[in-house]
């Protein structure tokens, strides 16, 4: 049995065809299900639970990465619950990366069924399944795994713990960013500032890519940390790999398996 | 030794990779391969291959499989493997490396033990036919009659 999340933007009328054709081709399939629209009145802890209780197996959300991202949240606990995504609109890192087409091209891969456990990452009680990115006020210090640590000064570097591939990791190995291998990695990247004179020193840019199961981020001030596309959290925080967490439908035309 | 252009472009085998704006404290222990071009204190340890870059300051006992340095190592060395140090290298410490290869210019200060430890062993055990006989311990009968022999004589 299917449960299909539509995300509130979807209420735009501007989405009403495109809905429209969807929920045709899921019919045709044979995969429709029953249709809950997301509202920020809506609890969507309350309403996953309650369909589960009512023996949902399949939890697609429509929409984009925010919703994987809300979504995700709230079925990474249960363990016989297959996850699902019908990209529409834009902002579809996640959807992409999974090689799950947009729109009514998602049913298809729904129907085909190829299911791949994923890990996940957990920022203290947050899961998130692409990435976290870390801003911070000041000088931020990250424990790795309780053995070694590494400093870094506010506004010198940009943070991303990454468990699906990013878009702008063009430099860096296949090895990298399999969301099967257990682990997360960390990208340390230095902001390059502007340059105040011409015959300034070229400042060295090359990323750090550090694997990693646990880490610790301190640091005296606050720092942001996006899961997601979501800002939450301040310090110390606490960041891990869950393995094989999700069960995830994925398109054949991805970039991992 | 290692051009400039063909430094870190291989990137497919890359495990582990420490770049200029960090700096690493602590037990640094890692699977797979490592590139160093920052800073690390501590210990740096990996099964596999490290290479240190040219700007990398590595203030710690390193232990690896097979080895490129072209920065600075201040403290000892362990390399099951290769060894190659470039002209730029420069090592405050003791190595010891299965082999190794120094490019003019490189910098070595400390002990430096080039060989397989098995190899080492063997050559200082001598064989046994080599070996110098134990004086014979006489039993008392024996050794009257030697004795007797000595007066004779």
């Amino acid at each position: 049995m299917y449960l299909y999340l539509y995300d509130s933007f979807l209420n735009d009328n501007k989405h009403y065809k495109t809905l429209s054709r969807i929920e045709m081709r899921l019919t045709d399939l044979g995969i429709g299900g029953k249709i809950s629209r997301l509202s920020p009145l809506k609890n969507i802890k309350e309403l996953i639970s309650d369909e589960i209780r009512f023996g949902v197996k399949t939890i697609v959300a429509v929409g984009n990465d925010e919703t994987v991202s809300k979504t995700i949240n709230n079925i990474a606990n249960y363990t016989d619950i297959t996850f699902g995504i019908i990209p529409i609109g834009p902002n579809q890192k996640i959807a992409e990366a999974l090689g799950i087409a947009p729109e009514e091209a998602a049913c298809d891969i729904l129907s085909a069924r190829k299911i791949e456990k994923l890990d996940l990452g957990r920022v203290n009680n947050t899961y998130f399944i692409s990435g976290v990115n870390i801003e911070a006020e000041s000088q931020i210090r990250i424990e790795f795994e309780n053995s070694y640590q590494i400093m870094s000064e506010a506004n010198t570097c940009q943070i991303n713990i990454r468990n699906l591939r990013p878009a702008f990791s063009s430099g860096i190995g296949p090895k990298y960013f399999n969301p099967r291998d257990g682990v997360l990695e960390a990208l340390i990247e230095p902001i390059k500032g502007v340059s105040r004179s011409f015959f300034r020193k070229k400042t060295p840019s090359r990323t750090s890519v550090i694997p990693f199961k646990k880490i610790s981020v301190l640091s005296k001030k606050s720092v942001t940390v996006r899961t997601d596309g979501q800002k939450i959290l301040k310090p110390p925080v606490d960041i891990e790999v869950v393995p094989n967490k999700l069960s995830v439908i994925v398109g054949r035309k991805n970039v991992y398996f | 030794m290692f051009n400039k252009k063909e430094e870190f472009t291989s990137n497919n085998e890359i495990e582990t990779v420490i770049g200029p704006s960090v700096n690493v404290e602590g037990d640094f222990v890692a699977e797979g391969d490592v590139i160093v071009e920052g800073k690390v204190s501590g210990t740096l340890k990996t099964d596999n291959h490290l290479r240190v870059g040219q700007s990398a300051s590595i203030t710690a006992n390193v232990t690896a499989g097979s080895a490129i340095i072209a920065g600075e190592v201040n403290g000892d060395l362990k390399i099951r493997g290769s060894l190659e140090l470039s002209n730029t290298a420069v090592i405050l410490g003791d190595i010891r490396a299965n082999t190794i290869s120094v490019a003019s210019g490189a910098v070595i200060s400390g002990k430096c033990a080039v060989g397989s430890q098995e190899g080492a062993k063997a050559k200082s055990e001598k064989p046994a036919s080599e070996k110098p006989a134990k004086d014979k311990i006489l039993k008392p009968k024996e050794w009257k009659l030697a004795q007797n022999e000595n007066e004779q004589a």
